[in-house]
């Protein structure tokens, strides 16, 4: 078969897995509150609101993410090494990558709700640890397993000149920077604070004053998925989707009108360049255009 | 191995770990706060988010180096091993950015104000009016956006000229060059955040004026971990 096609094949699918690894990690991040919104989750019950949600962020969620693919690429990349079928090796890392997660998380809850326990009478529910960890796993497998087919086939037919845990390590911090910037906001700023009024930013003053309450019963982490699955998980993932599949298009792209113009390697790579700098670019008239719509559908601050 | 392949790699890695620092105060990153809406920018740590667009140009960088017919020691292959680095990082971080105002725009419901001007020095749009009281702004106005991928692609370059100062060393496995790159990435933009303290919404801010500061910390750490690993190279 034409090895063009073939790259274009691997981009594809690199992408769409790379779309739903980012859509995964998030709704993991919202259900164990990582990341960014857990500040909050960590100030409430010091304002009153003793909770049910999961909290376990220690270290940031792309370092925690970065040592999750990592830990399962290497054992990928041990077993495809040891002969091992490769589908079997991402299978099996995977599986390790999740249980490394869940020992990570559930050390973490503990740790951190115990920490808020004798000052602020903050209980340790054992159901909640019970119902969460198995979502919460179930989310980080597949968002390890996806990241982790995604740097497979970076590897395989996409040119990657570093090893599958080095590649691993580079995606998981990186789909751990994108989920924390775009799909904790959603969770953060409007799923968190949804008894103040939607259209503003969540003054000083009002953190930690953190919703408790759900549509039915007492809120918990579980919630929290289900309504950011309709916007925060879905943008997430094709942020890094777009990502992969964009910095891979303007290189075979780059290839393929090189050829046809009969351009040696340079110029290929100047091609490959220009159309990245025109996706960046356009990238930059649509950030105006929704910052001009904010500004006339919402106006300013009455 | 004689001097002048010795010094080259030396300059390289030094003046990359300069331009890695420079790259992080460009960024606009918001922290816990921007997550909350509370503050202008990105929401996420200021060394993460800087890593994340940086390793997504170095991994386009390696892919460039490792194409057939690259050489190092020829500064226009050197050049576009450097400028595929820029690219990656900032289509890293423009997408990231453009989602992210995305979802405060419509999942957040706010308009993207920077705080710390009262004009956007681009757009000449007035940014005071729509602050919501009681925080420092929200969202990624054009300038902040401007100026995160003025960053990233410093960003790229940087981690692109130190992926070949280490190749021009004689770390020619890319797994170790890479590793290599990685944490000499880290530990510039680490040195950054620490300059910035939390923070910064791009050039604009008056935080931006400490970056000699930070330039010159990553200037001299980046010399002495240069001189070091020109030790590996020689064995030592």
């Amino acid at each position: 078969m034409d090895p063009t096609l073939l790259t274009l094949g691997a981009l594809a699918l690199a992408g769409a897995a790379a779309t739903v690894s980012g859509c995964a990690e998030d709704l993991e991040s919202d259900v164990g509150s990582q990341s960014n919104p857990n500040s909050q989750v960590q100030l409430g019950p010091q304002m009153g609101n003793i909770h049910r949600y999961f909290n376990k962020a220690i270290s940031g969620e792309p370092v925690s993410y970065g040592l999750y693919v990592a830990v399962a690429g290497a054992v990928a990349w041990a077993l495809m090494n040891g002969g091992y079928n490769p589908i079997l090796g991402l299978i099996v890392g995977s599986g390790v990558g999740a249980i490394t997660h869940g020992a990570y998380s559930l050390s973490a809850y503990l740790g951190r709700i115990v920490g808020q326990s004798k000052n602020f009478n903050q209980p340790v529910y054992m159901d909640v640890i019970s119902t969460h960890m198995g979502p919460m796993m179930g989310h980080g497998f597949i968002a390890i397993f996806t990241m982790l087919l995604a740097a497979y086939l970076a590897t395989l037919a996409l040119g990657n000149p570093f090893p599958l845990p080095l590649v691993a390590l580079i995606f998981g911090i990186t789909v751990g920077a994108i989920g924390s910037s775009t799909g904790d906001v959603h969770y953060g700023a409007e799923r968190e604070y949804q008894k103040y009024a939607f259209g503003g930013g969540i003054p000083v003053a009002n953190q930690g004053d953190i919703d408790i309450k759900a549509e039915t019963g007492i809120r918990n982490g579980l919630d929290s998925s289900y309504f950011c699955s309709r916007l925060g998980g879905p943008l997430t993932g094709l942020c890094f989707g777009l990502i992969i599949f964009l910095d891979g298009w303007r290189t075979v792209t780059g290839n393929i009108i090189g050829d046809l113009m009969g351009a040696d390697l340079v110029m290929k790579a100047v091609i490959a360049i220009i159309l990245g700098t025109l996706l960046v670019i356009g990238a930059a008239i649509i950030n105006r255009k929704v910052e001009v719509y904010a500004r006339n559908k919402y106006g300013p601050y009455k | 191995m004689d001097i002048s392949s010795i010094i080259l790699p030396l300059v390289e890695i030094t003046l990359a770990g300069a331009i890695i620092n420079a790259s992080v105060h460009f960024v606009p990153v918001g922290g816990a706060p921007a997550a909350m809406a509370t503050s202008t920018g990105v929401g996420t740590g200021t060394t993460q988010l800087a890593a994340g667009a940086g390793f997504t140009g170095l991994l386009a960088a390696a892919g460039m180096a490792a194409q057939p017919g690259i050489m190092i020691s020829n500064p226009v292959h050197a050049l576009l091993i450097m400028l595929s680095g820029a690219v990656g990082a900032m289509i890293m971080l423009g997408l990231t950015m453009l989602i992210g105002q995305l979802i405060y725009v419509y999942g957040v419901g706010i308009v993207p104000a920077a705080d710390k001007c009262d004009v956007d020095p681009i757009t000449k749009d007035p940014q005071s009016a729509f602050i919501t009281p009681g925080t420092t702004g929200h969202g990624i106005p054009t300038v902040c956006f401007v100026s995160g991928l003025i960053g990233a692609a410093l960003g790229g370059i940087g981690g692109g000229m130190a992926y070949v100062g280490l190749l021009g060393l004689g770390f020619t496995i890319p797994a170790i060059a890479g590793v290599l790159a990685i944490g000499f990435f880290f530990m510039n933009a680490v040195l950054a955040s620490y300059n910035i303290g939390g923070t910064i919404e791009g050039f604009h801010d008056p935080k931006f004026k400490k970056m000699p500061n930070g330039v010159i910390a990553s200037t001299v750490s980046s010399l002495v971990a240069a001189i070091i690993l020109i030790g590996m190279s020689m064995g030592l």
